[in-house]
């Protein structure tokens, strides 16, 4: 146990497959240290949630093993729960009670003391702006305020470590900045946190470490400063359209290897060379583009996400 | 003792019953409106006991069973199950205070019933705890199906398929003087002993005395109680 205690999560060879499906994930390892913000991102179905839901305790897995702040995650379920804080991706809570009602509740199942317990509750509503809804029954509350709610649930009795899968899905803009102080301020006051997402944007802001999960494996895991001089060399190019537009003529442009559609923007990924630029600008003119404007980025983890699940496709190959 | 917010899952239970006025209202008459007329009639005492034993035993079953497939589905039992709580404790609780709510339901009847048919208060006693003993086998009976199914229908087919046989070996309506194999099966059945014990209050005579009507379904329930929580981790399981 000895081994565990200067880690506040330690994951080794967890495996876990659904008999269903087939599906899973498979010798997953990693560590989080205390005060360390790790990021889990991958594509739909690539098991983020799955490992999720084992370190949360909620299933066994078929191999490996797992440890919250020295408790061992498989023999000691209740103390791992006691020491961990909890959002899963599909926030549940009683429809009938009031949000308060709720958030008591949990408070108090977690073990916080009752004269703690409405004080902590009130300021985690009051810090994700809940306050003035605290007490109308949950089943009138919007899908973000529900998060919201789940959010305070998972963080009233200071856990040492906290799971969050997609967080801030369906968080209004200012929610969403108050979730990300609330995940630094927990982070400098030494709580580790485990945060699944596919907002690349969000995990680059907030994640010191980034595990990229992909069809049940661990791909890649390091900062994102790290992963993404990995893809230096690489381009995007991001243009915004007045109108839609067949962009068959972009993506034929030699050296370009992605063209994604985001709206009414169009995402290009291109490698180095000199007149790529021009070239995708004629492209998107030859493609009847109407371009509003032009802007050529650093690669973030989007391009990393890219690239590694394009190589895991190439091994699988 | 403060039940609102709650801190403990009796406590929500307890809140979400009295939260609802409309619901609750509707939950307090029914027996009394059921029952009542059935208790100022001169219909057969064996029936008047019957229809008794037969709300409560719909009310337990279906009560608890399906409250909890619901709580299932919608991931929030789950949920709670995560928290440090034992499952084993929360499982007791969702029984203990399932069966106390279903009693105080019909209290209100069961007072209507002894205004109408007075006995010794030694028989108000029997028959006040082997009807408890019912709702508590009932509640038990609607736990052990949310353990196989999340749907709230299903519960109503398997409760269905287990009730009867129970009714029948009670003596709501046949089964009245059993023998042999019948009358030992009878023995092991709660119901048995409040039907008994109310069949006593409408006037009729059976060979259960009070003493056997309080302690032999308190002690059937105790085992069905332990044995259903002892299901917990499989029922606050995750379900895929």
């Amino acid at each position: 146990m000895a081994e565990f205690l200067d880690l506040a999560l330690e994951a080794k060879n967890v495996s876990l497959r659904y008999k269903s499906s087939g599906r899973g994930m498979e010798n997953v390892s990693f560590s989080v240290s205390p005060g360390e913000v790790f990021g889990l991102v991958g594509p739909n179905g690539s098991g983020k949630s799955t490992l999720l839901r084992v370190l949360s305790t909620a299933i066994e897995p078929d191999g490996g093993t797992f440890s919250v702040a020295g408790a061992d995650g498989i023999r000691e379920k209740r103390r791992v729960r006691a020491r961990m804080g909890l959002m899963v991706d599909r926030p549940t809570h009683y429809g009938d009670l009031t949000g308060r009602a709720n958030a008591y509740f949990f408070a108090r199942a977690y073990g916080v003391e009752e004269a703690k317990a409405e004080a902590v509750v009130s300021d985690l509503l009051d810090f994700f702006d809940l306050t003035e809804y605290a007490d109308d029954r949950v089943k009138t509350y919007s899908y973000g305020m529900g998060k919201k709610l789940a959010l305070v649930e998972a963080l009233a009795h200071r856990p040492e470590v906290l799971l969050l899968d997609e967080p801030s899905l369906g968080l209004d803009y200012t929610s969403q900045l108050a979730f990300q102080r609330k995940v630094r301020e927990l982070s400098e006051s030494g709580v580790a946190v485990v945060l699944a997402s596919n907002q690349v944007d969000e995990v680059e802001a907030l994640c010191d470490r980034v595990a990229f999960m992909y069809r049940g494996k661990v791909v890649a895991q390091d900062t994102p400063e790290a992963l993404i001089s990995s893809v230096e060399g690489l381009r995007r190019i991001v243009a915004t359209l007045r109108n839609p537009v067949e962009y068959g003529p972009v993506a034929a442009v030699p050296g370009v290897q992605r063209v994604v559609p985001e709206g009414r923007n169009l995402v290009v990924h291109c490698g180095e060379r000199p007149g790529i630029v021009a070239d995708v600008v004629a492209g998107l003119v030859k493609s009847g583009g109407d371009i509003v404007s032009l802007s050529v980025e650093r690669p973030n983890l989007e391009d990393v996400f890219v690239k590694l699940t394009g190589e895991a496709l190439k091994r699988e190959g | 003792m403060r039940v609102n917010p709650p801190d403990a899952y009796w406590k929500k239970d307890v809140s979400l019953f009295f939260g609802k006025r409309f619901a609750l209202a509707i939950k307090m008459l029914y027996p009394i409106a059921i029952i009542g007329p059935v208790a100022a009639s001169d219909i057969p005492a064996q029936y008047a006991a019957a229809v008794i034993g037969i709300v409560a035993v719909m009310a337990g079953t279906f009560g608890a069973g399906e409250s909890l497939t619901t709580d299932l589905n919608d991931g929030i039992l789950v949920r709670v199950s995560l928290t440090p709580l034992s499952p084993y404790r929360i499982v007791f609780e969702v029984l203990a205070v399932n069966a106390v709510l279903d009693l105080l339901q019909l209290l209100p009847a069961l007072l209507v019933v002894f205004l109408l048919h007075p006995i010794s208060l030694i028989w108000v006693l029997a028959a006040c705890v082997a009807l408890f003993a019912t709702l508590v086998a009932a509640n038990c009976i609607g736990i052990f199906i949310a353990n196989f199914t999340s749907s709230p229908a299903d519960v109503l087919l398997y409760a269905t398929a287990i009730l009867f046989p129970l009714i029948y070996l009670s003596g709501f309506f046949r089964n009245q003087n059993p023998e042999g194999i019948m009358l030992i099966l009878r023995g092991f059945v709660p119901f048995a002993y409040a039907n008994d014990a109310l069949k006593t209050v409408f006037g009729l005579t059976t060979g259960t005395a009070p003493f056997e009507a309080i302690f032999y379904p308190v002690l059937i329930c105790a085992v069905m109680a332990l044995a259903v929580c002892l299901t917990a981790p499989q029922l606050l399981r995750t379900r895929f």
